[in-house]
């Protein structure tokens, strides 16, 4: 009796059910019928099932491609992987933490373990681009088995082969900084691969152009006047009246112009007053967003011109209207005027830093580390040391400038336990506090601020400290690597 | 062992359990907080009446008892506790054990007792130190006849009702092959419930589980694996019931193992006091890592709780074995205790049986240390590892899950199923799906090479482990 025989008789009979097709105890299976007859189907069915068991699992025909990828950062120590692992399957970590993760990944040049990745899938998925290659080859695999390869490249190793093939945000400040040297080169690659893309693509690398944008880029920009998407029709506007030197033709600034009302005051010397009269159908609640969204797409300049008068002049004029002086705030800081927002915030609208956050998150796009922290100086300093206890407020400057604030603000509020202190027993303050205070601490004070919430309960800094103690190693780990 | 927040967040019932604990990591609520300084601490936690809360830890294996009404186990006042050694921030006073704590601790089965009483043998109240005599009661010959013959009647009759059992189970199986097994899988649940039950009254405890999961097991596989699948565990029930036939009828000189494990197989089961007193049991003291701890619950509503281990030592014993615990899912308790990595130095008394595998903890040496050291695994390709599971087949037939230890492995996709096949592509070509389960936790590992692995194989499908990588350990976890 062999395996062949028992799978040829007995499997079928078994199968089919001995009631309608009796085991034919024929050949080598005559032995079965011999032996016990009354047991025979159940000895066939005994000895057919450990033929099967004996049976060797074959690999399939064939096994997908694997990717090949060339991750040199260094990888998050492995002290620090359960504590990661820990804080973001914590259920109330807030999104600032997450962020802040994700920044300190991006800066160092660290990745996390690529096992850990399946238990940080959440995050990976959210924050991949500051995570390395791996990472972002985790968050763009498809269950699908025919998930197509992909390439996948670090910022600093992209080239004008390359660039197509890295995420959006790479792509767009790839060309933003490939303009600088040779904007018509930046624009031809920006156009060969222009038709393939969606439309937030082409909004993202549409705003890279802005950076040395000439008289050369008007035919490409003309020929995206019948684009689908509205936004890329109005950002092309915008360009092309500031390249024509006709900004007032901008339906942006039409729409701003519309809204503002002009009127001169005082006796003896006649001032210029400005006021921004919202529509009526814009709610109170609904006023911040408005202003953002209007002025979001014009300049001080271009406003300045429009209304004939110098840019401090216009911000002279718009000092008793709260609402106007944060539009201007908000187009000085999308222009990169520091000069402009610090004659703002320090002049009539002392609390910027609160006003702007209740716009949403501000964008401060390819300006550099040292100038966002220059930014957020100039809205703190009216403060002194006395910064708002409102939790949005820091979560929105901690948005805004993708890393910790400046040592400005947290200097006084470290060194005395005063702050802190009234802010748990005034604003009852949790952990999630305590998170976003670690979560913005600069690098140089975090010592000092780890020696605070040592103090504290338990409870309440469950979630800092181990914030800190994985930001402390990334630093270690970055620092080591440069 | 050095109690860790992994082994708080392993033994945690749930989540709610572990905030409710968290709150409670104020040096305000615990009163009294106290170690003996070898493996034992205890406190006192304010709740909100007026008496504490009396809480105790043992170290060594996690053990916990809690004075509190809760019906979760650990409960947020012991998970608390552990989570303050854990933590390192609160001073434990090294105090006299009190009588409270003593008294839990020689109450205590698990592996720690012995090491833990031994431990405080010094202070313990002992009968003998009062200096009386005890008297001797001298035995009743009369007395223990009778109750030897009681108990050998009782044995007969279960005998008799398990082989009437049996023959039910012949014909029931008669039964399906008759209507034929490629459609069995769909019907499987109501028809394997109801022969379990009968089963159950004959008193065939062990073939009673086994059928009664078997519509879950098929069900787990691949819709056109599943009537092959049928085939085979419906014949494996019948080779145990002919061989357990053969037993009772002095038929067969099965070896004394194999013996074991048919008995074991068919329901008699062997208690942990029994095995303990038995001078014939393969016992070995060694040094042993946990590979792997597994939760599963079963149809009865229990628990059942593997840690499988792997002997770091070298000496002539088994290389695996598996420490099988169970507790009612009510409990909310999900772990042994026991974290993959943990190394422990301890005596196993194995089960009898032709594949020694199942073990218990008959001594413990030292608490369970946690370790980041690799696993010498010997150099078995994949090929050889699967040959191992074929002999043990070979040894006893109706085996369900063998573990397996191999090196130089690749883990391999096709579409959006992983295989582990040997990396050198001479090797005769042999693939063990992982399961399903798996995919996402093992898909980083398909960009090594070369894997060094233990993996548990069910016969369709390969548990994955433990994993050494250049990028260090992997486990399932």
């Amino acid at each position: 009796m062999n395996i062949t025989t028992l799978k040829t008789h007995a499997l079928p009979a078994l199968l089919a059910g001995t009631g309608r097709q009796p085991l034919s105890f024929a050949g080598d299976l005559v032995e079965l019928a011999s032996g016990d007859a009354a047991n025979a189907a159940l000895n066939a069915l005994s000895l057919t099932a450990q033929a099967l068991r004996f049976e060797r699992p074959l690999p399939p025909e064939t096994f997908n491609a694997e990717p090949e990828i060339h991750d040199d950062r260094h990888i998050l120590p492995d002290p620090m992987r359960r504590p990661l692992i820990r804080l973001l399957k914590e259920k109330r970590t807030s999104d600032d933490l997450e962020l802040a993760l994700a920044w300190a990944f991006g800066r160092s040049k660290v990745r996390p373990h690529p096992f850990d990745l399946p238990r940080i899938d959440a995050f990976v998925r959210a924050h991949a681009e500051h995570l390395g290659l791996t990472a972002q080859h985790w968050a763009a695999r498809e269950n699908d088995s025919t998930a197509q390869t992909q390439s996948y490249f670090e910022a600093e190793a992209l080239d004008e082969t390359t660039w197509a093939k890295a995420s959006l945000a790479q792509r767009a400040n790839f060309i933003a900084d490939r303009r600088k040297e040779d904007a018509a080169a930046a624009r031809a690659l920006v156009e060969a691969i222009w038709a393939q893309e969606n439309a937030e693509a082409r909004v993202r690398l549409l705003m890279a152009l802005e950076t040395g944008l000439n008289v050369s880029d008007q035919p490409f920009l003309e020929g995206l006047a019948k684009d689908r998407a509205p936004r890329v029709r109005s950002l092309a506007q915008r360009f092309l009246a500031r390249i024509t030197g006709n900004a007032a033709e901008s339906p942006a600034l039409k729409a701003c112009l519309e809204r503002i009302r002009r009127s001169t005051t005082g006796l003896l010397k006649k001032r210029t007053t400005l006021a921004l009269e919202l529509p009526a159908t814009v709610k109170e609640h609904e006023a911040k967003g408005w202003i953002r969204k209007t002025f979001g797409e014009v300049s001080c300049d271009e406003l300045a011109r429009a209304l004939e008068l110098t840019e401090s002049a216009l911000i002279e004029a718009a000092a008793k209207d709260e609402n106007l002086l944060l539009a201007l705030a908000l187009m000085a800081t999308q222009d990169r005027r520091l000069d402009l927002l610090e004659e703002i915030a320090g002049g009539q609208l002392k609390d910027a830093w609160e006003q702007l956050g209740r716009c949403g998150v501000q964008d401060l796009g390819l300006m550099p580390v040292e100038e966002r922290l220059r930014w957020a100086e100039i809205l703190i300093r009216p403060y002194s040391a006395k910064p708002p206890a409102s939790y949005s407020a820091w979560s929105w400057l901690h948005r805004s400038l993708e890393g910790p604030v400046p040592e400005l603000l947290m200097e006084p509020i470290i060194r005395s336990s005063r702050w802190i202190t009234g802010l748990l027993e005034e604003q009852k303050a949790g952990s999630e506090w305590m998170e976003l205070l670690a979560a913005v601490c600069p690098i140089s004070l975090r010592p000092l601020l780890r020696t605070q919430l040592e103090s504290l309960d338990a409870p309440l800094t469950m979630t800092a400290l181990p914030l800190l103690d994985i930001l402390e190693s990334l630093k270690k780990v970055g620092h080591h690597e440069q | 062992m050095a109690l860790s927040h992994n082994n708080v967040e392993a033994l945690a019932p749930d989540q709610s359990s572990l905030d409710a604990a968290r709150k409670l990591l104020k040096a305000a609520s615990w009163p009294a907080l106290a170690s003996n300084g070898t493996g034992l601490i205890w406190g006192e936690c304010q709740g909100s009446g007026s008496t504490p809360y009396r809480v105790v830890v043992s170290e060594v294996d996690a053990g916990y008892k809690c004075s509190c009404p809760s019906r979760k186990f650990p409960c947020k006042h012991s998970l608390a506790l552990m989570w303050l050694r854990a933590d390192g921030k609160l001073t434990f006073a090294v105090a006299t054990v009190p009588a409270w704590v003593n008294d839990w601790v020689s109450r205590r089965r698990g592996p720690s007792a012995a090491s833990s009483a031994s431990a405080e043998n010094g202070s313990k109240a002992s009968i003998k130190a009062t200096g009386s005599a005890i008297p001797e009661i001298k035995p009743d010959p009369k007395a223990e006849a009778r109750s030897a013959a009681a108990r050998e009647r009782n044995s007969r009759e279960r005998e008799d009702a398990v082989l009437a059992g049996l023959d039910d189970l012949d014909l029931w199986i008669s039964d399906q092959l008759d209507r034929g097994l490629a459609g069995f899988a769909a019907q499987s649940g109501p028809v394997c419930r109801v022969i379990a039950q009968r089963l159950v009254d004959a008193k065939a405890s062990g073939l009673a589980a086994r059928l009664e999961g078997l519509p879950a097991r098929l069900f787990s596989l691949p819709e056109a694996v599943r009537p092959a699948a049928a085939i085979q565990e419906l014949g494996l029930i019948h080779l145990l019931v002919a061989a357990y036939r053969r037993l009772n009828e002095g038929q067969d000189a099965l070896p004394s193992g194999l013996k074991a494990d048919v008995r074991q197989a068919i329901g008699w089961a062997l208690t942990r006091e029994s095995l303990l007193a038995d001078p014939d049991a393969t016992r070995t003291r060694a040094r042993w890592r946990v590979v792997a701890a597994l939760s599963e619950v079963q149809a009865d509503r229990l628990r059942r709780l593997e840690t499988w281990l792997w002997r770091e030592t070298e000496q002539e014993a088994p290389r695996f074995a598996v420490l099988i615990d169970f507790v009612p899912v009510a409990t909310g308790a999900a772990s042994s205790g026991y974290s993959v990595g943990d190394r422990i130095d301890a005596e196993l008394v194995f089960y009898p049986s032709a594949l020694p595998l199942r073990a218990q903890i008959a001594q413990s040496f030292s608490g369970a240390e946690s370790s980041e050291d690799a696993l010498a695994l010997p150099d078995r390709r994949l090929q050889d590892a699967y040959q191992s599971y074929e002999r043990a087949m070979i040894r006893q037939p109706w085996l369900d899950v063998w573990p397996v230890s191999m090196t130089g492995a690749r883990l391999r996709r096709h579409g959006s199923q992983l295989f582990l096949c040997d990396s050198d592509e001479a090797s005769a070509p042999i693939a063990l799906a992982l399961k399903s389960a798996q995919y996402s936790l093992a898909t980083p590992l398909l960009s090594f090479a070369k894997l060094d692995a233990i993996g548990l194989w069910d016969g369709y499908y390969l548990n994955l482990c433990w994993v050494q990588t250049e990028l260090g350990r992997w486990v399932n976890v």
